[in-house]
């Protein structure tokens, strides 16, 4: 505690200095040392390495640090006294949709992204209850609410080189001077004509802005690009499907499986042309290792949903690939399920840490491994440097489209009664196409080495049925009915301890899926939402609940942390329900079809008795 | 501010890749209709949309063209508006609807169902139309009026925030079919209900 003290201190004097230079363009490493980041916990578990500065103070990441750890050393508020918690001031985002996000905190200013029509709010943290300091509106395209698949939510935003930098849902990216809110720059990334948005938290590394495509329910053909920090212009683009040259995919790259190896995949894998409408957006979230300088994302579903209309493993859908941020060149990828039949989008979150890893009888000592809780209810864990599965166990019991990995071919133990296709109702399948876990993050203690998981327990029956592509309409091929899986709940908070992979300790809820992100904190909590509307802080050893409150809409967000200008640490969350599983939170969705928002009615009727929408951004203190 | 020039160049690119441009001719256009009877009572047809899709059926030109879209509101708009004091002036549910062409047509009925999956209007407004990316329509709530004219309007024209004007695309008696199903919804005659 003292060392965090004292790193604060020297942050905040370095702070005070940096203040009459605002605004010049300093590369985002250095910002992040300045505000008293730190690599080193107090506590941490031995041979416990993290690669990225941690958000000490500030969260200036979507995920707070480079890794996806999602966790912050402040120790304020800890075990001892989580149970004085309370909320200290409220604010309205003004927009009833999903809120999937989190703020950012940076030289005492929050900035709130809302939902479209995608406002920055900037709130000064110096006043009290948070005065507006500036509202920026982008006006985005409104035709682009008709072509978002999961409500019309934006999940986040970086802060780097004095920009506010974020996605708007009409597939453009935008930088907003954090201090003025005056547009810096505005770049069209994508063409909502054919399908395309942007809903991802961009991610600033070096000196660039990595945006990937949303879309796979419409057969846009993904891609990640780098947009110039300082001026907004195109770097390089990656492609997730077709040639090579397209994918980026040169003499750099290295596949660890021979099943990833042979060229132009993005092509040979699909039938004719079908690689054109192939999906496999990166929509989710993107971590860098400064040390490797590697940048690693997940890919989504395949297009179009049924696949029988798709032959081929479909590449680079449901993959994880590693790329140099430099030129967007891939450095391995490692697609986790071929030809996807359940569209188990693998774009969830990749977190970065280095521990010792037991091999052939003795330890290896901190391995660089990525760690990706799956879609498909398998924990991943790899080694970041080449793609290897190390080991892939489920977290999710009911799990049963595939039985194992077999971790020599990379290849899972598929259960061949699962697979679906045209002119058939394939039932029981688990976990549902919203997965074992969605997007919402994870994050990872170093104090307890376990990652804490947002669980689902979802399955459903699916039939695959035809499909036409019609530009900028849903291109889906699939009738699905998602219910509840079996055991009598339906969502956990799963701590995982990754190395032994297996659960530690589990938080359940009845009926409802943990569908928020997770915050890990130096005071031995975790943080966390449910989509009744529970905001919750449990003890990282043991899962015993601390405190809770239950705010005015179900949590989809993401938990963050922050110490204020008067040294005191906050907790700050939105509460707004939506999203793929919170849709049917909104009354222009119906619970009498299960059918309904792709399926996941079905599963969700219980949410419309429970919550309703909201647009609230909450936060607590001691 | 300033915009990146990336954007056109990446929109080009997407054309060469083949993809379809709801701006060009579609292959959805193929099968077009005779409808020499419906098109008598297809006042709607004048809004833009619809006249480029009644251009492409035969025999729709002629005589759908000629009306202008507020007559189908009926003498509400006759008595010039300045001799009056202003308001009441009628809403939605004040002006006779017209009735679909089709209704009481069961096998219409199970084309319109059959075409609601086949144009991906499931995908957005749920496979059984409870809702999803658009608005459900198995609900009491109508944003644009639930009567099959207005029903038949809000296809053919589209609507804000997303929804395409199909207009554009398919033949009027499809167009009536998908609202012969829709306004099916919840009844006792809906195809495939839930």
């Amino acid at each position: 505690m003292t060392g965090t003290r004292l790193l604060r201190t020297t942050a905040i004097a370095a702070l005070a200095a940096g203040a009459a230079c605002h605004g010049d363009h300093e590369p985002p490493h250095l910002a992040m040392e300045r505000t008293g980041a730190v690599t080193d916990v107090a506590g941490s578990k031995p041979n416990v390495h993290l690669v990225s500065p941690l958000p000490n103070g500030e969260w200036r990441l979507p995920s707070g640090d480079y890794a996806n750890t999602r966790f912050s050393p402040l120790n304020q508020i800890n075990t001892s006294n989580a149970q004085n918690l309370h909320v200290l001031t409220t604010a309205s985002t003004g927009v009833p949709h999903g809120h999937e996000g989190g703020p950012l905190v940076v030289n005492n200013v929050m900035y709130v992204v809302t939902p479209f029509p995608n406002n920055l709010i900037a709130i000064d943290l110096h006043k009290p209850s948070g005065a507006i300091k500036f509202i920026y509106q982008p006006h985005p395209d409104p035709r682009a609410v008709g072509i978002a698949c999961c409500d019309v939510v934006n999940r986040g935003a970086s802060y780097a080189d004095g920009k506010i930098i974020y996605n708007l849902l009409d597939a453009e990216t935008v930088a907003v001077d954090a201090n003025s809110g005056a547009e810096v720059w505005r770049t069209r990334v994508g063409n909502i004509d054919i399908g395309e948005t942007t809903t991802m938290a961009a991610l600033v590394v070096k000196d660039k802005v990595l945006v990937g495509s949303s879309g796979g329910e419409l057969g846009v053909r993904g891609w990640m690009a780098a947009l110039d920090v300082a001026t907004g212009k195109e770097v390089w683009r990656a492609y997730a499907t077709g040639p090579d040259a397209d994918v980026l995919i040169g003499s750099e790259f290295h596949a660890f499986y021979p099943k990833d190896q042979a060229p132009n995949q993005g092509v040979t894998t699909w039938a004719g042309e079908q690689w054109k409408l192939g999906g496999a957006n990166p929509w989710g979230w993107i971590s860098y290792d400064p040390e490797l300088n590697l940048v690693y994302y997940g890919t989504g579903n395949p297009g179009v949903w049924n696949p029988d209309l798709r032959p081929g493993d479909n590449k680079w859908s449901c993959s994880i690939i590693a790329r140099n941020p430099d030129n967007g060149h891939a450095v391995w990828a490692t697609q986790l399920v071929p030809h996807d039949h359940h569209d188990y989008d693998e774009i969830m979150e990749n977190v970065l840490v280095d521990m010792d890893w037991p091999q052939d009888g003795k330890l290896q000592k901190q391995r660089k491994l990525l760690l990706h809780p799956g879609r498909t209810g398998f924990m991943y864990v790899m080694d970041r440097r080449t793609g290897e599965i190390l080991s892939a166990e489920k977290y999710v019991e009911s799990t049963n489209w595939a039985r194992r990995y077999d971790l020599k071919t990379g290849l899972p133990d598929e259960d061949v009664t699962k697979h679906t296709g045209s002119g058939k109702i394939v039932e029981d399948i688990c976990p549902s196409s919203t997965g074992a876990k969605d997007f919402t993050p994870s994050a990872f203690s170093p104090l307890t080495g376990l990652l804490y998981i947002p669980a689902h327990n979802t399955c459903m029956n699916y039939e695959g049925i035809e499909a036409n592509y019609i530009a900028g309409t849903p291109y889906l091929g699939a009738d699905v009915k998602m219910y509840p899986g079996p055991g009598g709940f339906q969502g956990e908070l799963v701590a995982w301890d990754p190395v032994a992979a297996k659960k530690v300790w589990g938080v359940r809820e009845d009926k409802l899926p943990v569908y928020s992100g997770v915050l890990a904190t130096g005071g031995n909590l975790v943080f966390y939402g449910t989509m009744d509307g529970f905001f919750r802080a449990l003890d990282a050893r043991t899962g015993t609940m601390l405190f809770q409150f239950h705010a005015g809409s179900g949590i989809v967000g993401n938990p963050i942390t922050y110490q204020g200008p008067d040294g005191k640490q906050y907790v700050a969350v939105y509460a707004g329900v939506g999203g793929w599983m919170g849709a049917v939170a909104s009354p222009d969705v119906s619970a009498d079809d299960p059918y309904a928002g792709l399926g996941v009615v079905g599963a969700m009727k219980e949410l419309k008795k429970v919550t309703g929408l909201g647009d609230t951004l909450y936060v607590f203190g001691l | 501010m300033r915009r990146a020039s990336t954007s056109q160049e990446h929109q080009r690119e997407q054309r060469r890749d083949g993809r379809q441009d709801m701006s060009r001719p579609s292959r959805l256009t193929a099968p077009l209709l005779r409808l020499s009877g419906l098109v008598g009572s297809l006042a709607l047809l004048s809004v833009p949309a619809c006249t480029r899709a009644a251009s492409a059926v035969e025999g729709g030109q002629a005589s759908a063209g000629a009306r202008p879209a507020t007559a189908a509101l009926g003498q509400a708009t006759t008595r010039p508006v300045e001799d009056q004091p202003v308001g009441p002036v009628p809403g939605i549910g004040d002006v006779p609807p017209l009735a679909n062409p089709l209704q009481g047509d069961r096998s219409a009925l199970q084309e319109g169902r059959r075409l609601f999956v086949r144009y991906n209007c499931s995908g957005c407004h749920g496979g059984r139309a409870g809702g999803g990316m658009g608005p459900s329509l198995r609900d009491p709530s109508w944003l644009y009026g639930s009567t099959p004219d207005r029903i038949f309007s809000s296809i053919a024209q589209g609507r804000g925030h997303g929804m395409p004007s199909w207009g554009v695309r398919l033949p009027e008696k499809q167009l009536w079919e998908l609202t012969l199903y829709v306004s099916s919804l919840r009844t006792p005659d809906e195809p495939e209900a839930p």
